[in-house]
């Protein structure tokens, strides 16, 4: 029984990610604007973490659930800062490998 | 009622550190900003009411040999256009103030009206702007060119301060052509902006927002 339990923990862990979005912007340039995006993302309940990268210029959102996040109100949050969104989708990595990745 | 010479340095003062640094950044956001020189103190805070449309409160003192002066004003600003590209964005924006200022030496008041335009263009390294500013009260009628440029010193990421170097000439047109010129450091971190200083005259200068 232990071990059956042992296994169901570990198949649902595994398969219990969050799910990474990544929306290229045009126009983000300077921290102190970029900054906007990133509190409006972070004031989401279902936002877990948020990553910004102004040379590639990306932002990646990582939710809670395993679905993501609405695309219309990603799409909102970034306009209402002030930029244009040129592409949202779906990404393979979480927010920490991508910070480990850049930010040596 | 003012003399001239008092006329005149109260609305350069005003014009020479009164640059816009364009105090809205996202919806719903709140931004508080302190400035100073040796003659001139200033205190904003402005909400964003919109991602287009800020409101704001500025309060400030100016205290030198002919003035001593307390003045407060109400302000609108609306971003009217900006483009976005890759590795830039160009904004348009339109500043209206509306205050009153109290001259307490000689117990004068009096009310001013002043629209802005302003256009930059700023990429992760560049950064350009030209503003014309209008000074409109029952007895003034004075008109300010502000040109600003300078690049950063190196790109940074997101989570670092970014210094750079910024030049600004500032011209006002209706009175001898008088032209400022003030070199400027700027550092910008993600919730702070803050410039450094100082005008032809000597005198220093220190900018500080800060976004919550």
């Amino acid at each position: 029984m232990k071990k059956f339990i042992g296994m169901f923990l570990l198949f649902f862990s595994l398969n219990s990610f969050a799910a990474t979005q990544k929306i290229e912007v045009l126009g983000m340039v300077c921290a102190y604007c970029a900054q906007g995006i990133e509190k409006s993302l972070k004031s989401l309940s279902e936002v877990n973490d948020v990553y910004i990268n102004l040379e590639k210029f990306f932002v990646l959102v990582e939710s809670k659930n395993d679905f993501g996040i609405d695309e219309k109100k990603l799409k909102s949050i970034i306009v209402d800062a002030g930029y244009t969104i040129q592409k949202i989708e779906n990404f393979n990595e979480t927010i920490k490998s991508v910070r480990n990745k850049y930010e040596k | 009622m003012f003399s001239l010479k008092p006329i005149f340095s109260l609305f350069l003062l005003l014009a020479t550190i009164n640059c816009i640094a364009a105090p809205m950044t996202f919806k719903d956001s709140t931004m508080t900003m302190v400035e100073g020189t040796n003659d001139f103190k200033r205190f904003e805070l402005s909400h964003a009411i919109t991602g287009l449309e800020s409101i704001g409160l500025r309060f400030f003192n100016i205290q030198d040999k002919q003035l001593k002066v307390d003045g407060s004003g109400l302000f609108y600003l609306n971003r009217l256009k900006r483009i976005n590209t890759i590795n830039s964005q160009t904004n348009l924006w339109f500043y209206l103030e509306l205050g009153n200022i109290d001259n307490r030496r000689s117990k004068n008041r009096q009310a001013y009206l002043s629209p802005t335009f302003q256009l930059d263009f700023e990429t992760k390294r560049i950064y350009s702007s030209l503003s014309h500013q209008i000074l409109r009260g029952p007895h003034e009628n004075f008109d300010r060119t502000q040109i600003k440029s300078g690049f950063s010193f190196y790109e940074t990421s997101y989570e670092e301060t970014q210094p750079w170097f910024i030049f600004e000439v500032m011209n006002m047109n209706s009175l001898n052509n008088n032209t400022a010129l003030i070199p400027t450091l700027r550092l910008v971190n993600k919730t702070l902006f803050f410039e450094a200083g100082i005008s032809t005259k000597g005198d220093p200068k220190l900018h500080l927002m800060y976004t919550f």
